[in-house]
């Protein structure tokens, strides 16, 4: 059943984009990928984003397939331990995810080492937004009032593991101050229990709650990126106010260790060539998706510097969270 | 905003809207008569293939699929005691006794025309009070969730037709099972023996295939070679009687009124919202011994309670760009990829789309009632064919339904271990209706608990502190002491006392 919808995606994408002159991909001509959660959610948002782009310079289908469970666990599990590494399958990797699920749980244990990176392609930066009728106007007001009230004021988060729950603690261990975390399943319900004044404030992803802010339901109060956002200009980044903390939510395919390297370069070459595609980047625009395309050492690059930095937080935190 | 619902209207009636509505809804009708083949999976599959379409046409045959599914799951709830969907659980409680006695058609007929009403209720709803019943929505939060599980949590209590101890023991299972799994707060995996299959919890459809559809299937293998076979003698009509509709309408507005708040509140869907209206369909009944046996309002309640979730779900969709379920989020996604940045300007900057959508529901409901009668009429024909050819389709459609839901061989088994538990509850006369409650409760009840005490600082104090959840929580305790001897010796006193006067 999914595999018939996998086929009619591509058999559409046939149609949206035949004609194009296609390069061979050395490991076959049909690319298996591995979903770590269900059909029609983010990672899939991101499949029928790249892939149809992909599909046209490899010379390849694409198969998707559905693996949910264990917040993506058990599709990564299967593609670190249970996949050939022959170059024909592969997988959307979210970070920090990825690495978060095995630096939590023991019975979790494939780490990103049995996984070669191919790309990240897109980052939903954190930002910290509050309710309309919120008595804090800056992020200055927000910090202010947990200095004052330690540990009172209540923050939203998309679950424990996820992006949002590790910079809520990587801003208090910046600033010194403590925020009492509210954890709920997925960002929407982060953000419609801040809509509701149910929560003081949610830190969120800018893709879920920029409809919401455009209509002024939700204010953002700042953003965790290096730079200031093209589309939020008036809003500060956290690093502008000297709290070096950049953090979000990104996609992106991996591959198990030890792929061809030659498949690795052709599929390298293939996200990097996504780089310069207008027509990819203003379909991506359109769907309100956060190009940041990073490909293999520096995708590997990010996954490891990921990985020792929340080991290192979650060493700390753990027998408090278990308490 | 007129003009913007009138251009809705039109973008929907063109040739190619109304033939995909139709076929819309048939394909909801077979999807949802499946079990474990959800609505949320067939949108997601059609998803892509909205993407070349414009606006109006992909977005009429997402609506229609929805509304299709909904009424879909009581077909096989009905006719072979295998809910289609979680939400026509509670249809199986009447629907496969009328069934038994050879009023299949009668049920379904029923069933048919609740859906209809209770869409088209909720279809309306959407269209004049959307940005209304809105802002309601936010008015739910964690507090108010826990509120409304316990408040569903009673409803066991009234379902333990016969033993009282062996409905509340049923309810408990499905309470306890439904801790399987990493906990919301601290990440912890619980009961799960390290296995990673489920770490995630046991999914709801599992279990409630395993306990619902395998023991019939085992049970009609028993009787295979026995007693002849009541329902191949369908000789009653699907069109149900006036004076039969007459005196369902009550319920049946009564039923579509939960089934959109149920469906407006995020966190709470169909599967909820047809206990709800079960329940409350047995509180007003006059004659409430019928309930279980093959009672008409029985089928009506839950049918028109879970297609009236369609339009309730949609209404904080587009009135805030919240989805209230999950099928509703793939529709969401259907907008996102039309350029439609989800946020409460779709009802202005958007109205042309969104009153398309709105318009689409209410017409997927009229061809709902279309296409569901001559659809029906052929599923009836199921219940002539011999039962030891139904239990071998029964188990594989089980089997097909389990492993689609996560492409899983793990779900399988657990699916099929659920199946042995729930024959030898039927063997040994214990409901699973009220231990599906718990699995549907439970997790809501928990998460909303949990994230109240942190909110709350600790304290249970925050429990009082919202006005919803203290009527909520009040109605409640009402209901579990209307069950008690106390509150039966209280009426006879006061009985007493007023003839005395």
């Amino acid at each position: 059943m999914q595999k018939r919808g996998a086929f009619a995606a591509t058999l559409l994408s046939t149609f949206l984009l035949s004609g194009a002159a296609q390069a061979e991909y050395s490991a076959g001509d049909e690319l298996k990928v591995l979903q770590g959660f269900k059909a029609g959610g983010g990672s899939d948002a991101l499949a029928q984003l790249t892939q149809p782009f992909l599909r046209e310079s490899l010379g390849i289908e694409f198969v998707n397939e559905y693996l949910p469970g264990a917040t993506g666990g058990i599709a990564w599990t299967r593609l670190a331990k249970q996949s050939p590494n022959d170059g024909s399958v592969i997988s959307i990797t979210n970070t920090p995810m990825l690495m978060t699920n095995y630096i939590m749980n023991d019975a979790i244990n494939y780490s990103i080492d049995e996984l070669t990176p191919i790309a990240n392609v897109v980052t939903d930066p954190g930002i910290i937004v509050v309710p309309e009728d919120s008595p804090y106007q800056t992020v200055e007001d927000f910090f202010a009032a947990a200095e004052e009230r330690p540990g009172q004021i209540t923050v939203g988060n998309s679950g424990v593991g996820g992006d949002d729950f590790f910079s809520t603690i990587m801003i208090e261990k910046a600033t010194g101050l403590t925020f009492q975390k509210v954890p709920f399943q997925g960002d929407g319900p982060s953000a419609t229990a801040a809509m509701g004044g149910k929560i003081d404030a949610s830190f969120n992803n800018l893709g879920n709650v920029y409809g919401h802010i455009q209509s002024g339901s939700l204010r953002p109060l700042a953003v965790f990126t290096r730079e200031r956002l093209e589309v939020l200009p008036e809003l500060p980044t956290l690093v502008e106010k000297d709290i070096d903390v950049v953090a979000g939510s990104s996609r992106g395919y991996s591959a198990p260790a030890g792929i061809p390297e030659e498949a690795r370069q052709e599929l390298i070459a293939a996200f990097e060539g996504l780089k310069d595609n207008e027509e990819f980047q203003r379909t991506a625009q359109e769907r309100a998706m956060n190009l940041d395309i990073l490909t293999g050492d520096d995708y590997g690059q990010m996954m490891q510097d990921m990985e020792v930095q929340f080991a290192a937080i979650w060493d700390e935190i753990k027998d408090e969270v278990n308490e | 905003m007129e003009n913007l619902v009138l251009v809705g209207l039109t973008n929907v009636i063109t040739f190619t809207n109304i033939a995909l509505i139709l076929g819309g809804t048939l394909l909801g009708l077979f999807v949802g008569a499946m079990p474990g083949l959800s609505a949320t999976m067939a949108l997601a599959l059609l998803l892509p293939l909205t993407f070349g379409m414009d606006p109006a046409t992909g977005l009429s045959m997402l609506a229609s699929l929805y509304v299709g599914a909904s009424y879909g799951g009581s077909i096989a709830a009905i006719l072979l005691r295998t809910p289609g969907t979680p939400s026509a659980a509670a249809t199986v409680l009447d629907g496969f006794p009328l069934s038994q006695q050879g009023q299949a058609g009668k049920a379904l007929g029923i069933s048919l025309f609740a859906s209809f009403v209770g869409g088209l209720l909720s279809g309306i709803a959407l269209l004049t009070a959307a940005p209304l019943l809105g802002v309601l929505v936010l008015k739910f939060g964690p507090v108010e969730l826990f509120a409304i599980a316990v408040l569903g949590i009673t409803i066991i209590g009234s379902l333990s037709q016969g033993s009282v101890v062996s409905g509340l023991l049923s309810g408990a299972l499905g309470l306890l099972v439904s801790t399987v799994g990493m906990d919301l707060i601290t990440g912890t995996p619980r009961m799960t023996f390290g296995n990673i299959n489920l770490f995630s919890g046991i999914e709801f459809t599992v279990a409630l295939i395993g306990l619902f559809s395998i023991p019939q299937a085992l049970v009609l293998i028993e009787n295979a070679h026995g007693s002849q076979k009541v329902a191949s003698k369908i000789t009653d009509r699907l069109m149900p009687r006036l004076a039969e509709i007459r005196r369902l309408l009550p319920n049946i507005f009564r039923s579509g009124g939960i089934g959109i708040v149920t469906g407006l509140i995020p966190g709470t869907g169909g599967d909820t919202a047809s206990w709800f209206a079960y329940n409350e369909a047995k509180r007003f009944a006059r004659d409430k011994s019928r309930f279980g046996k093959g009672d008409i309002a029985g089928v009506a309640a839950p049918e028109a309670a879970n297609n009236a979730v369609v339009g309730g779900a949609l209404i904080p969709t587009i009135a805030l760009g919240i989805p209230g379920s999950s099928s509703t989020a793939i529709l969401l996604g259907a907008l996102m990829v039309q350029g439609i940045l989800p946020g409460p300007n779709l009802l202005t900057d958007y109205g042309d789309v969104t009153y398309t959508l709105i318009w689409a529901v209410i017409f997927a409901n009229v061809g709902l009632l279309l296409v569901g009668l001559l659809f029906t009429r052929l599923c009836v024909s199921v219940t002539k064919v011999p039962d030891s050819f139904v239990a071998c389709a029964i188990i594989t459609l089980c089997v097909i339904g389990a492993f689609a839901i996560n492409n899983s061989l793990f779900e399988v088994g657990l699916m099929l271990g659920f199946g042995l538990f729930g024959y030898w509850m039927n063997k040994a006369g214990v409901s699973p209706a009220p231990m599906v409650i718990g699995l549907i409760l439970g997790p809501v009840m928990e998460t909303s608990f949990q994230q109240s005490m942190l909110i709350g600082q600790g304290s249970l104090g925050i429990f009082l502190t919202s006005p919803i959840a203290v009527v909520l929580l009040c109605i409640a305790a009402f209901s579990v002491l209307q069950a008690t001897p106390l509150f039966r010796w209280l009426r006879g006193a006061l009985r007493a006392r007023t003839q005395a006067q």
